[in-house]
């Protein structure tokens, strides 16, 4: 089989966007209260920040506007997960009746296809919420602007974001070993929650787990340094470009392994 | 009114409910993980702002009533709207609404048997150790007896605004949604996120005129023994009383309207 290049599958995506969206908009009032939905959840995510932070005016010596900032860091880095990889909470399904099936017989990578069929608009809420956040406690931080500051921004939260894209297509990749799938990839699902803390208020031991065993602190605390706190900038946060894109490759084998591994129910 | 049909329902729900251990050990893990990012945030959070008590609340309050508050919300989700919706969806509704019991009711029983297992498995072990990290800073005497009865009337409540909010499932072709802000407003305006004594002082009144304060915040007053005076208590419990009786009477009626309402196409 020949290999298809870049540009072939940018064409395909925006051929099955297309198609994903045309579908989408023939259940209008689910669209809209989907987003309606996220919009709440958005919402009262900001307001249980700000009740918080009317209560105590610093955390562990991270002020308001930083949290802020690592709290629109967190939601940015988020968002491809949410509107790419959406296709991840049906392959459950695909798999247990069988129709996971149709994928495997298309001559394009089996990966691409199934994550390329759904892309779920209303993540795009979320985008703005978060682009928010950034710029207005930017603004309030007096961070001053360069070009390069945007440079690093954007590949750091490009970076950033395959952790989140790792931690969900590992975690809806266990369906095709175990039942009941749903709580695993649930469990990933909340992990997004607490992306928005900085590192420096757990202990030694849990530092440790959420930056190697379960990579949390990479969606939004060490890429978000590099911008932040330009003075004390981890190592870790230099390397974290490289880990966002280690663990996506990690995930992206354990789903082609079960993917391949997968041999239908028959039907 | 013969109690054997509803308690084999129950039996029922426990035999279910036991099948799928691997979920209550991933659900174990994944509530595990969240009190350990509470624990330490509000730890961070209350060594930042250097008082013992904030809001008359100290650490260890804080900490049993999010802990507690958590264990609620998995003791009570019981995933109604999501059932409800399916079945108005594919149309299995009308196996609910043929057998002799109230769709309500029934619903209701057949998930009983969890809240036995839910209660054994999760509730009552949390608790325990709770008391014990924070050496026993849950007073156990009547305040127990108030707290479980305060939990009854509560899971009711909760049931009753699951069912309205699985009815709107008749008019809309979206549960996701919906869902999704049912939960966002209950959690937040009953307290489970944020103690409602944190809240500021206008917000807090708006949400004591709520339904939503008696699920959560309710039980956990009661159980953490702010409230000595049998007359407090009374009053309290009244409340929550009236709560369930308006909303049982508000969903009783929506059901009662809409149901004229359902089409199923075929079989």
């Amino acid at each position: 089989m020949k290999r298809k290049g870049l540009l072939f599958y940018a064409r395909l995506y925006c051929k099955i966007l297309a198609q994903d969206l045309k579908s989408k908009m023939s259940y209008r009032a689910d669209f809209i209260i989907s987003t309606i939905g996220m919009i709440f959840t958005n919402i009262a995510g900001f307001i249980s920040f700000w009740i918080l932070f009317r209560n105590f005016s610093t955390i562990n010596g991270w002020g308001y506007y930083e949290m802020l900032f690592l709290y629109g860091f967190s939601l940015v880095s988020l968002t491809p997960a949410q509107c790419f990889f959406d296709n991840n909470w049906s392959l459950r399904q695909y798999v247990y009746t069988g129709d996971f099936i149709k994928y495997c017989f298309r001559p394009i990578n089996l990966f691409f296809y199934y994550q390329s069929e759904v892309f779920d608009i209303k993540g795009l809420g979320q985008l703005a919420f978060g682009l928010a956040m950034i710029i207005f406690s930017w603004i309030k931080l007096g961070l001053g602007f360069t070009p390069l500051m945007l440079i690093k921004l954007v590949i750091f939260l490009i970076t950033a974001s395959l952790v989140m894209i790792a931690l969900q297509t590992a975690a809806a990749a266990t369906c095709f070993w175990i039942h009941n799938s749903f709580f695993v990839l649930d469990l990933a699902f909340r992990f997004k929650d607490y992306a928005k803390y900085p590192i420096t208020i757990f202990s030694k031991v849990f530092r440790f787990v959420f930056t190697f065993i379960m990579p949390i602190a990479f969606i939004a605390y060490y890429p978000s340094l590099v911008i932040l706190r330009p003075d004390e900038v981890e190592l870790l946060s230099w390397l974290s470009p490289l880990f966002g894109i280690a663990f996506f490759y990690i995930a992206y084998r354990i789903w082609m392994y079960g993917a391949m591994k997968y041999s239908g129910t028959g039907s | 009114m013969n109690p054997k049909k509803y308690l084999t329902l129950t039996r029922m729900g426990i035999m279910e409910s036991l099948q799928f251990r691997m979920s209550t050990v991933i659900i174990f893990v994944g509530n595990l993980l969240y009190l350990i990012v509470v624990y330490f945030l509000w730890k961070a959070i209350y060594a930042s702002s250097g008082q013992e008590v904030v809001n008359g609340m100290t650490f260890s309050d804080t900490l049993i009533y999010l802990v507690l508050a958590t264990a609620l919300f998995n003791f009570m989700e019981m995933y109604t709207v999501w059932q409800i919706g399916r079945a108005i969806q594919s149309g299995s509704i009308v196996l609910y609404l043929l057998k002799p019991m109230e769709i309500r009711r029934y619903i209701f029983m057949e998930y009983s048997g969890n809240f036995i297992v839910n209660f054994f498995a999760t509730l009552f072990p949390t608790f325990i150790v709770v008391n014990i990290v924070t050496h026993g800073a849950v007073p156990l005497g009547l305040n127990l007896l108030y707290f479980v009865v305060s939990v009854v009337i509560a899971v009711m409540i909760n049931y009753n605004i699951d069912f309205f909010v699985g009815t709107i499932c008749l008019y809309t072709e979206s549960i996701w949604g919906i869902n999704i802000m049912k939960q966002v407003i209950v959690l937040l305006l009953s307290g489970a996120t944020i103690p409602l004594a944190f809240f500021p002082e206008s917000i807090r009144n708006i949400v004591n005129w709520l339904p939503f304060q008696s699920i959560y915040n309710t039980p956990l007053t009661l159980l953490l023994g702010k409230t000595a005076d049998i007359k407090d208590v009374a009053v309290i419990l009244g409340t929550q009383l009236f709560w369930f009786l308006a909303t049982y009477a508000v969903s009783k009626l929506f059901w009662k309207i809409s149901l004229p309402q359902i089409t199923v196409n075929g079989g």
